[in-house]
């Protein structure tokens, strides 16, 4: 459940519908119920200043959680932890330019140079010209992540992913970058260990 | 010169929707705010049009044509929705809001620039976006320039555009700052002006100023930059002088502190509205908020928190933002959400305990303040480090952008509901009224789950090419959803263009 709503942009959405529709089906019925007729002051209204505290308890408590809960979700977290274990990650280079994506992967497997195997990936890329970015996207077509590779910056922007599964994973740029931009993607194909 | 209201007067259509109240003798705290209101409804039609043709140039094969006229649709959009629509219809209501609780003029040349300068400067960056400038509503520094190298537009096109949003960044960052520092500091008030007296303390104007001094604040260091910038592309400052303003990362932060934090100065700015709005409709009468501190305390805490946490727009640059700086933007972004909490307990608590009279106006508010928390809600989960990796550069992002802009932009078109007879001297047809209200519930709130829900399949934002990952659904419901809160725009105007003289809608 926690690796769908952290992992996933489809958590994401449940999560904004977790914090939203209590907050509406609330407003609503007290904006429906104020505005009919009965709108005159409420005997209850000494009691609002406990339900205020409990209100911003409640809210502070939801989301210390929710943040917390995510940590070890974060690719920044993910990455110190995977760096603890360098030996066994492998690296790939990109250079991202108006539209390609030159990609460089440790080794040539099947003949392919846009190969990598199950495990975890250093990705470190760099912009030669304007803002791109370098996106994965999930044989499903999910998005696993996100880098912003902007020019002109000493270091790479970098980010360690451990990929599980198998299979033919389409990158995209997700920056606006010129009237190509659309067309610029390429692909990663991940394959079984010990090639 | 003509003054405002002449120039209000001579415009078809529009001038009749925002013709100006001469027998009253408030003219000057009116005058300027119709005509930047009145001028702020023409660019939402433009922007409403180029609206539609993105989602409808996705359906139309059009060959190389398709994405040029999309990626023109998407920043002329953009620029015209963010800066000459709902900026300017909230200098105007601001205003006027600011003239009628200080008893200030909005006279003299600072209004004139004010409107000349957004205006003018928007129109030079729409011809530049006709002329093939494609650099979407951020400019994407330093595609501008790039773009010239690749040949995709010309060097004239990116100087008459930077042109343009020099004129527009002078009006937020300067001109309109000082004009309600002014208001808010200076000049003796006018009896017959005051309206609604406030102080600087009430919440119903606390906001306004804080938003002047975040604007000022905020936005020097990215005029000192673009004017750099700007400089070099006229000959000016020399190509040794630019170098430190050129640099992509200089650009990109000093644009997002400040573009930032003008979303978060609009919203201390209708929150601030809706707090003095909100008692003006309350059943019993009494006029008064649940909590004034309360209502303070919000505001401070959604000043503070939000001046830093513009970093959660470079969380995907890690390690070249320092992970640190990705969970400072995480933790203050939720931050904002505490604020926001508050003002719902704030808002909920005195409907609660003082019930409320409804009207078109203040239902406006109340939809615009419910988008306002979805927004909050879909804002704050993407700053979240772990979501944020997902979720940058998608639809969500986009869904994001529009919803706190057409959000801010109802609960400002409320409280113009609220100020209309007093500016006009007539009441809004009330039942297109309500009826603008339930339209635009199921555009607004439809356009935005649905932008969300296609950020959260992996649809890219600034894409022209939704077919490519089977995103065409959502661009269809976009469309539909899109066209429902252009029809709901229609009928706004149309219950201003229909109002009645006060003593004929009050004998009515």
């Amino acid at each position: 459940m926690l690796d769908f709503l952290y992992l996933n942009g489809w958590g994401a959405m449940l999560m904004v519908l977790f914090l939203f529709i209590p907050f509406l089906i609330i407003f609503v019925y007290v904006v429906y119920k104020k505005s009919t007729g009965q709108g005159s002051a409420d005997s209850a209204s000494s009691g609002l200043s406990t339900v205020e505290w409990v209100w911003m308890a409640l809210v502070l408590v939801v989301f210390v959680g929710v943040n917390v809960i995510s940590i070890s979700y974060m690719p920044t977290v993910q990455t110190a932890r995977a760096a603890v274990d360098e030996a066994n990650i492998q690296q790939v280079n990109i250079t991202a330019g108006s539209w390609f994506y030159d990609i460089s992967t440790p080794k040539v497997i099947n003949g392919s140079n846009r190969t990598v195997e199950v495990g975890p990936v250093r990705f470190s890329g760099k912009s030669s010209d304007t803002m791109h970015s370098f996106a994965i996207y999930s044989p499903d077509g999910d998005v696993l992540f996100t880098m912003m590779l902007m020019p002109g910056l000493k270091g790479p922007t970098s980010i360690v992913y451990t990929f599980d599964k198998p299979g033919t994973y389409t990158v995209r740029c997700l920056e606006y970058c010129g009237i190509n931009h659309h067309n610029m993607r390429d692909q990663l194909i991940v394959v079984a260990g010990n090639n | 010169m003509a003054s405002p209201t002449t120039i209000v007067g001579n415009i078809p259509f529009f001038g009749r929707m925002f013709a100006v109240d001469q027998s009253t003798g408030l003219e000057d705290i009116n005058a300027w705010p119709a005509l930047m209101i009145m001028t702020s409804f023409i660019w939402l039609a433009v922007a409403g049009l180029l609206g539609v043709v993105m989602p409808l140039v996705q359906f139309l094969d059009l060959g190389p044509l398709g994405p040029n006229l999309y990626y023109t649709a998407l920043t002329g959009h953009g620029a015209a929705l963010a800066f000459p629509f709902v900026f300017q219809l909230m200098v105007g209501v601001g205003l006027h809001r600011m003239g009628s609780c200080r008893g200030q003029p909005i006279t003299g040349p600072i209004p004139a620039l004010i409107y000349i300068f957004m205006n003018v400067g928007s129109l030079l960056l729409t011809v530049a976006i006709l002329l093939g400038l494609k650099i979407s509503l951020v400019v994407m520094y330093p595609l501008p320039v790039v773009g010239v190298q690749t040949g995709q537009w010309s060097m004239n096109v990116v100087i008459l555009g930077f042109t343009g949003i020099a004129l527009v960044l002078i009006t937020m960052i300067i001109l309109y700052p000082i004009q309600v520092i002014k208001m808010a500091f200076f000049g003796k008030a006018r009896q017959e002006l005051l309206l609604s007296p406030r102080s600087l303390q009430d919440p119903g104007m606390l906001g306004m100023l804080m938003a002047a001094f975040v604007l000022l604040i905020a936005g020097i260091p990215l005029l000192i930059v673009a004017s750099t910038v700007l400089g070099y592309l006229y000959g000016i400052v020399p190509p040794s002088l630019v170098g430190w303003a050129a640099e992509p990362v200089v650009f990109q932060f000093v644009f997002f502190i400040f573009a930032h934090n003008l979303m978060e100065a609009m919203a201390l700015m209708v929150i601030s509205a809706v707090y003095a709005t909100l008692p003006l409709y309350l059943a019993d009468g009494t006029s008064k908020l649940y909590s004034e501190r309360l209502a303070r305390i919000a505001l401070w805490i959604l000043l503070l928190t939000s001046l830093t946490s513009f970093f959660h727009h470079f969380i995907t640059l890690f390690p070249n933002l320092p992970a640190a700086l990705a969970y400072h933007g995480n933790i203050m972004s939720f931050g904002t959400g505490v604020g926001s909490a508050l003002s719902i307990f704030t808002i909920l608590a005195t409907i609660w305990k003082h019930g409320l009279r409804p009207a078109p106006g203040l239902m406006a508010i109340l939809l615009g303040f419910v988008l306002y928390i979805l927004d909050g809600a879909s804002a704050i989960v993407t700053s979240n480090v772990a979501w944020s990796f997902q979720l940058h550069g998608t639809m969500w992002q986009s869904g994001h952008t529009m919803t706190v802009l057409v959000s801010m932009a109802l609960m400002w078109m409320g409280v113009l509901y609220h100020h209309y007879p007093v500016i006009t001297g007539r009441q809004i047809d009330e039942q297109l009224g309500n009826l603008f209200v339930k339209l635009c519930a199921v555009g607004c709130v439809g356009a935005a789950v649905v932008m969300l829900a296609g950020g959260a399949a992996g649809m890219p934002r600034r894409f022209a090419d939704w077919g490519q990952g089977g995103w065409m659904g959502y661009g269809t419901l976009i469309l539909i959803f899109g066209l429902i809160l252009g029809i709901a725009y229609v009928v706004y105007a149309m219950s201003l263009y229909r109002s009645q003289a006060l003593a004929t809608a009050s004998s009515n």
